[in-house]
C-alpha cells in the first residue's frame, strides 16, 4: 500500500481553462431530457398560456430563450477547470445564506409566498440558487476538514447546524418542500462528506419523529402547509379547492392509460390541472405518453443520475466527486420529490421538475449544473479515451 | 494533487444512489403503473365525466289542433337567461382586497340586476339573491324570453361586457294563437314546459317528447376545447294532438255564451256542442274563462272589482288564487247542476221504452199534484188542462210528469237514470270529471221513495254534470245509442303521421231507436210550438226541451236556465246544450237559453253545409237571390223585381239602371228592397233605425222605408208574443242604402216552463 501523501493545499482560484475531455453520454442525456422537456412544456402548457396571456407560446417561447442561454452557460462552465468550484464555494454560501435573508425581507412577488426576488424582467429563487450553494459548500469544507471532522464534534455540530440554518430559512418562504429538499441534499452531502455515522441515526430519528408529529398534526406547519398536509391525508378534503389540483393530477394521469393519449392530446391539461406547465407538467406528460413514456423519462432521470454517479466514482478529486454526486442526487431527489407530489405519495408542497418545469432563471441554474458535472467529468477517468 | 475520493464516500453514495433509485424512482413507477394501468379506467371515467359537457336541447313540445288542422296551442323557439355567480368577479375585483374588493364585487352585482331586471322584467331582488351564490355557476333567471328581449340582453352584455357572467341559451315558448278559446279544456303549460291544466296537463308526456342531447368536450373553465368533440343526440319532438273541438264552432258557442252571460248577469254560463254519432265534442266552454297566454290574470270584471274590494291582503291573495282555480276550472265536466225540466225527456223515454205511456196517454192538469204529504204545484197555476203526452212535453207540465215518473216506479226509473249515465263519469278524456256520488248528487235506488221519484221526475232534487246531460240527450238523437264522449281525436307523430285515432265508443243501447225517435218528434213539437220555440230555426226541425231548475242549497231565488236541443230533428247531427247559471232578472230556460241554442243552430248549419228544408211557412221568408236589372229600363227592372217578390227603389234622373244594391246574384231576404241608380252618381247611404221591439211585420216596413234589407234571425213565427230584441248593425250607424241588416226575434210568452219565472 503506497502511503497516502498529505495533499498539497490548493490555491483559491476563481478562473483556469480545464483541460480533458467532457463525458458526453452524460451531455446526451442532459440534451435529450431538456428536449423532451421542451417539447413537453409546449404541449402541456400552451392552453393554458392561451387562455391567461392569449399567447399559446407564451411559455415555450421564453423557456426556450432560456434553454439556449442554458445551455451556453452549460458548456462555458464545463470548460471551466472544476478546481475554480472551491472559490465558488465561499462565493455561494455566503451569496445564497444572503439571499437566503433577503427575500424574507423583500415585498411578496406571490401573496403569502416569500420565495421570489423579482429583479423585473427575471424573477428568481434564491433557494434554486442555496441548493448549488449548499452542495458546493459542503463538497468543498469536508474536503478541506475531512480529519478534524472525524473528530471535532463542535465542528460536526456547526456542519449539521448549517443544514438546518438553511432548511429552516427555506421553510420561512413558506416552502415546505424546497425546505425538506434543502434538509435531504444537506444529510446527503454530509453523509458522503465522511461525517460519523451516529448524527445520522440522530437525525432519522429526529426526522421520523418529526413526521409522525406533522402527521398527527398538521396544524403545527403554517396553515397553508398544513392545509396540504389535510388533504393529502383525507382524500376528500376540498375538492374544489386544496385537493383540485391534485385530483386532476390523478386523473390526468389515469387517462393516460398504458400508451397515453398521444402527444398534445391531454384534456386535463385544459383548465383542469391548474398550472399545467409547473409543478405538475408531470401529470400531462403521463396523460398524453402514458405508463410507457412516463416510466421512458423517469428512466432517462435515473440514467443521468446514474452517470453522474459514474463520472464522480471515476473522478480523482474528493471535492469534483462529491460535487457531481450532490448535484446529481438534487436532480434525482427533486425528480422523486416531484413525482411523489404529482402521483399524491406525498402532501402536495410545490416543487418543479427539472429540465420540464416553467422557469426559466432555475432552467439556467439547473444547465449551469450540469456544466459543472461536465466540468468534473473532464478530469475524470470516465472520458479516457 | 488534490485529495482523492475515499472508499467509503464511494460505499455511502452507492447507498444514497441505491436508496434514490430503488426507493425514490422504483416508488414512483410503482406508483404510475397503480394509478395508469390498475386504476386507469376509473380516473379516465371521472376525467371525462367533467370534460365532457353535456347540455340538453329542449324537445319542442307537440302542437295541440283543432279538428280541421287550425294550431290552438304551439310551441316556438324562445331563449333562456342564465347567470353566472361564480364569474360576476372580475380580474379587476380579484386584485383588490377587504371592503374595497366586496364593495366592488357588490356594484357589479348591482349592475347586473339592474340591467336584466328592466330588460327581463324580473324582481331586481331576487336576481339580486341569485347573483350572490358566488359558488355557483349557473342561476336561471328568465324562460321563454322572447327575440326582442333577448336581443335588449344581448346589446346589456355587449355593452358592459358581462360576457362571463350572463348566459343566453335556447328554450321553447308556449303560445295560444286563439288566446281565450277552449281555454278550459286546453290548459297551459308552467315555467318548465310542463302541462298545468286541461289537455296541457293530461296529455304532458305525449305532447313533452325527449329532450335532447349534445356532448361536447369542455375544458375546465366551462369553455369550449379547442379538440373537435361532439355528438348529439337529436330531441323528439313531442305528439301533437288533434281535437274534435271545431274553432269556428268553438267560436260561435263563445261568442254567444258570453253574450248571455253578460246580459243575464249570471255567475257564470255553461256550453256544449256534441256529433251525437260518435261523441265527439265539437265545442266546449264556459263563461267567463281566460287567456291561455296570460293565465293568471283574471279576466272576469266582476270577480276583479270583488277582489279590489278587499282590504286583508292574506284574504286577497286567497280570493285572487280562488279566483284563477275558478276561472281554470272546466265547469262543463266538473259541476254538476239540477237538469229540471230538460231532465223530462230522460223520464219521457223511459216511460215510452218500458210502455207504461204512450203517444195516446193523456194528463188533465188542475195546476198541481198531491205528492205524500207536499202538493205540488205546476208552473202554470191555472193548470194546463187535458193534455197529450206531446203536449203536455211541450207545456212542460210537472204534475204529467210527476205521474209518468210515479207510474215507472223506482225500479225502472233508476234502471234508466243508470242507463242514460247518470250515476257514472262519462269517460270523457278529460281530467277532473265530477264523479257522481249515491246520496250526494242522486238518490240511490233504495232512497228512491215517492218524494223523491216524484221531483226526480221532472228533474229537481238531483244534480248532473252537463256533459252527462248532453251524452245522455245525444243518445237519444242517436237512436238510442249512448256513447262515450271525447276531445281528443288523434295523436300524431311530429311528422304528422297518426299514431293513436281515438274510436267512437258505443257505451250501451238505452232505448230503442222507435222510442228515440217518438222522443226526437216530442222534442221538434217543443221547439216549433211549445217552451222552446225560441230556438226554432227555419228549415232544421230543430228538436229540445227547455229547463228551469232551482239550485239545491244555493239559497232562494238562484236558478239554471238551460235548453237541450238536438238538430236537425229529421237526421240529427249535432245535440247542444246551454245552461245559464244564476241569471238575474229573466231565469226561463226558454227565454235565455234557448235563443242561444237557436244562434248556434243556425251558424253551425250553416258551416256544415247541412241544407234546410223549409216548411210552407218558412218558405215565405226564405232567402233569394237578386236578379240582374243592369242596362234594363227602370220599369222592366221595377217588372223583374217583382216577379221575385223584391220591390225596387230608383235613385237618379236616367232612363236606364247603371247600377245595383245588393249587385246581381246576392243572396238576400225575399220581400226585399234593390235600389236601382239610373247615373253615376255615388251609392247614397242612410242612417240604420232602431229594429228592435218590434213585431216581424213592422220591423220588415221600417226596414224598408229606410231602403234597407232585412234578414230574420232566431224565433220569427211560433208562438205569439214575437219581438225583435236584437240588430247586428247598431242603429245609428251609417250604411248604404240595400244593406241587410240581421234581426233577432224571438217570443216574450209561452216558453216559461217554471213556477219560479
Amino acid at each position: 500500500m503506497v502511503k497516502q501523501f498529505t495533499p498539497k493545499r490548493q490555491p483559491l482560484q476563481l478562473f483556469k481553462w480545464a483541460k480533458g475531455n467532457m463525458d458526453v453520454t452524460f451531455l446526451l442525456i442532459v440534451l435529450a431530457l431538456l428536449t423532451v422537456g421542451l417539447i413537453m412544456l409546449f404541449s402541456a402548457g400552451y392552453s393554458y398560456a392561451y387562455y391567461k396571456y392569449h399567447d399559446s407560446t407564451h411559455f415555450i417561447a421564453r423557456q426556450l430563450l432560456y434553454a439556449v442561454l442554458g445551455v451556453a452557460a452549460m458548456l462555458f462552465i464545463s470548460k471551466i477547470d472544476f478546481n475554480c468550484f472551491r472559490s465558488w464555494a465561499l462565493l455561494g454560501f455566503a451569496g445564497s445564506l444572503a439571499l437566503l435573508l433577503l427575500v424574507l425581507v423583500l415585498p411578496e412577488y406571490k401573496p403569502g409566498f416569500k420565495r421570489w426576488i423579482d429583479l423585473g424582467p427575471i424573477t428568481f429563487q434564491p433557494s434554486e440558487i442555496a441548493k448549488i450553494g449548499i452542495v458546493l459548500f459542503y463538497a468543498w469544507a469536508c474536503e478541506k476538514w475531512h480529519k478534524r471532522l472525524k473528530y471535532d464534534f463542535k465542528m460536526q455540530l456547526g456542519f449539521v447546524a448549517i443544514a438546518g440554518l438553511f432548511s429552516l430559512l427555506v421553510y420561512a418562504e413558506n416552502h415546505l418542500s424546497g425546505a425538506v429538499l434543502m434538509a435531504l441534499l444537506s444529510v446527503i452531502m454530509l453523509f458522503i462528506g465522511g461525517l460519523n455515522r451516529g448524527w445520522f441515526i440522530v437525525l432519522g430519528i429526529l426526522a421520523a419523529a418529526a413526521i409522525v408529529l406533522l402527521w398527527a398534526k398538521p396544524d403545527l406547519l403554517k396553515s397553508y402547509m398544513g392545509e396540504r398536509i389535510t388533504a393529502w391525508l383525507d382524500k376528500d378534503y376540498d375538492p374544489t379547492g386544496a385537493r383540485w389540483q391534485t385530483n386532476q393530477s390523478l386523473n390526468a394521469i389515469g387517462s393516460g392509460g398504458l400508451l397515453g393519449q398521444g402527444l398534445g392530446e391531454s384534456k386535463q391539461k385544459h383548465m383542469y390541472v391548474s398550472e399545467p406547465q409547473n409543478d405538475f407538467i408531470f401529470a400531462i406528460v403521463c396523460e398524453e405518453l402514458g405508463f410507457v413514456g412516463a416510466s421512458l423519462i423517469l428512466m432517462l432521470f435515473a440514467l443521468l443520475v446514474w452517470r453522474g454517479f459514474v463520472i464522480a466514482l471515476k473522478s480523482r478529486s474528493r471535492f469534483g466527486a462529491a460535487v457531481a454526486m450532490g448535484i446529481a442526487f438534487q436532480v434525482g431527489l427533486q425528480t422523486v420529490l416531484n413525482i411523489f407530489v404529482v402521483t399524491d405519495t406525498m402532501p402536495n408542497t410545490g416543487i418543479s421538475l427539472p429540465f420540464f418545469s416553467y422557469g426559466g432563471t432555475s432552467l439556467m441554474m439547473l444547465l449551469a449544473e450540469m456544466g459543472m458535472v461536465l466540468s468534473v467529468s473532464r478530469h475524470s477517468d470516465v472520458a479516457k479515451k | 494533487m488534490a485529495l482523492k475520493p475515499s472508499k467509503m464516500m464511494y460505499k455511502r453514495a452507492l447507498g444514497v444512489l441505491s436508496v434514490l433509485i430503488i426507493l425514490g424512482f422504483g416508488t414512483g413507477m410503482v406508483r404510475l403503473a397503480k394509478l395508469q394501468l390498475v386504476d386507469g379506467e376509473m380516473y379516465r371515467a371521472k376525467a371525462e365525466s367533467q370534460q365532457l359537457g353535456d347540455s340538453s336541447i329542449q324537445a319542442l313540445r307537440g302542437t295541440i289542433y283543432d279538428r280541421n288542422m287550425r294550431p290552438l296551442a304551439q310551441s316556438a323557439t324562445a331563449w333562456k337567461v342564465f347567470i353566472d355567480p361564480s364569474n360576476i368577479k372580475n380580474e379587476k375585483i380579484s386584485k383588490l382586497s377587504g371592503e374595497e374588493a366586496d364593495a366592488a364585487l357588490q356594484t357589479r352585482r348591482e349592475l347586473v340586476a339592474d340591467g336584466l331586471s328592466k330588460r327581463l322584467n324580473v324582481d331586481k331582488e331576487e336576481i339580486l339573491k341569485k347573483a350572490a351564490k358566488s359558488e355557483s355557476g349557473y342561476q336561471k333567471i328568465k324562460s321563454e324570453v322572447t327575440l326582442e328581449e333577448k336581443q335588449q340582453v344581448s346589446a346589456f352584455v355587449a355593452e358592459n361586457k358581462l360576457y362571463d357572467c350572463i348566459g343566453i341559451e335556447p328554450d321553447t315558448k308556449r303560445y295560444y294563437p286563439f288566446k281565450s278559446l277552449a281555454s278550459t279544456i286546453i290548459g297551459f303549460t308552467g315555467t318548465d314546459d310542463a302541462g298545468v291544466e286541461g289537455l296541457e296537463h293530461e296529455y304532458d308526456s305525449d305532447l313533452m317528447g325527449i329532450p335532447g342531447r349534445v356532448i361536447s368536450a369542455k375544458n375546465g373553465a366551462m369553455g369550449s376545447m379547442p379538440i373537435e368533440y361532439t355528438a348529439s343526440y337529436e330531441a323528439k319532438q313531442g305528439s301533437s294532438l288533434v281535437l274534435t273541438i271545431d274553432e269556428a264552432i268553438q267560436s260561435m258557442l263563445e261568442r254567444e255564451l258570453s253574450k248571455v252571460y253578460t246580459s243575464s248577469q249570471a255567475y257564470a254560463a255553461y256550453g256544449l256542442v256534441m256529433d251525437v254519432k260518435t261523441g265527439a265534442i265539437l265545442a266546449m266552454s264556459n263563461q267567463p274563462d281566460y287567456d291561455l297566454n296570460d293565465p293568471y290574470t283574471i279576466l272576469d270584471e266582476d270577480v276583479l272589482k270583488k277582489i279590489d274590494e278587499i282590504t286583508d291582503p292574506a284574504e286577497k291573495n286567497q280570493a285572487v288564487s280562488n279566483a284563477r282555480q275558478a276561472q281554470w276550472r272546466n265547469r262543463t265536466i266538473s259541476d254538476t247542476y239540477e237538469p229540471g225540466s230538460v231532465f223530462k225527456v230522460i223520464t219521457l223515454a223511459a216511460a215510452l221504452e218500458e210502455g207504461t205511456v204512450n203517444e195516446k196517454t193523456t194528463y188533465t192538469c188542475g195546476g198541481g199534484i198531491q205528492v205524500a204529504d207536499n202538493y205540488i204545484r205546476c208552473h202554470n197555476h191555472r193548470g194546463h188542462g187535458t193534455q197529450t203526452l206531446q203536449k203536455g212535453l211541450m207545456n212542460s207540465c210537472n204534475p204529467f210528469f210527476i205521474t209518468i215518473g210515479q207510474r215507472l216506479g223506482s225500479e225502472k226509473f233508476f234502471r234508466y237514470f243508470e242507463s242514460f249515465g247518470f250515476t257514472e263519469p262519462t269517460g270523457i278524456d278529460l281530467s277532473g270529471e265530477a264523479v257522481p256520488r249515491a246520496g250526494a248528487t242522486y238518490h240511490s235506488r233504495e232512497n228512491l221513495g215517492i218524494s223523491q221519484l216524484s221531483s226526480c221526475s221532472f228533474g229537481q232534487t238531483f244534480q248532473v254534470s252537463p256533459i252527462q246531460m248532453i251524452t245522455a240527450i245525444a243518445a237519444i238523437a242517436n237512436g238510442g245509442k249512448l256513447m262515450r264522449p271525447y276531445v281528443v281525436a288523434k295523436k300524431l307523430d311530429s311528422e304528422g303521421n297518426v299514431i293513436d285515432e281515438t274510436q267512437p265508443l258505443v257505451r250501451r243501447q238505452v232505448v230503442s231507436e222507435k222510442t228515440a225517435r217518438q222522443v226526437l218528434d216530442m222534442m221538434e213539437a217543443v221547439v216549433s210550438d211549445g217552451t222552446g220555440r225560441n230556438a226554432n230555426v227555419a228549415g232544421y226541425h230543430v228538436a229540445g226541451k227547455t229547463g228551469t231548475s232551482q239550485k239545491i242549497g244555493a239559497g232562494n231565488g238562484k236558478y239554471i236556465a238551460s235548453f237541450a236541443c238536438v238538430a236537425p230533428g229529421d237526421d240529427p247531427q249535432i245535440a247542444i246544450l246551454i245552461a245559464v247559471d244564476e241569471p238575474v232578472g229573466q231565469i226561463n230556460g226558454g227565454q235565455l237559453a234557448a235563443p242561444v241554442a237557436a244562434a248556434l243552430v243556425e251558424g253551425i248549419m250553416n258551416y256544415m253545409s247541412i241544407e234546410p228544408e223549409y216548411s210552407d211557412k218558412e218558405n215565405k221568408m226564405v232567402e233569394v237571390s237578386t236578379p240582374s236589372l243592369i242596362s234594363k229600363t227602370v220599369s222592366e227592372a221595377r217588372e223583374a223585381a217583382k216577379q221575385k217578390e223584391f220591390s225596387v227603389r230608383v235613385i237618379g234622373t236616367g232612363d236606364r239602371v247603371v247600377k245595383q244594391v245588393p249587385a246581381y246574384g246576392q243572396v238576400m231576404p225575399s220581400k226585399g228592397v234593390i235600389i236601382l241608380y239610373t247615373d253615376d252618381r255615388a251609392e247614397e247611404t242612410v242612417e240604420v233605425p232602431d229594429l228592435t221591439g218590434m213585431r216581424l211585420s213592422v220591423a220588415q216596413k221600417t226596414a224598408n222605408s229606410y231602403g234597407l234589407n232585412l234578414k230574420i234571425a232566431g224565433n220569427a213565427f211560433t208562438g205569439s208574443d214575437i219581438l225583435s230584441y236584437n240588430q247586428d248593425i247598431a242603429k245609428e250607424s251609417v250604411v248604404k242604402y240595400g244593406t241587410v241588416i240581421t234581426v233577432s226575434f224571438k217570443s216574450f210568452s209561452g216558453v216559461s216552463d217554471s213556477i219560479y219565472g
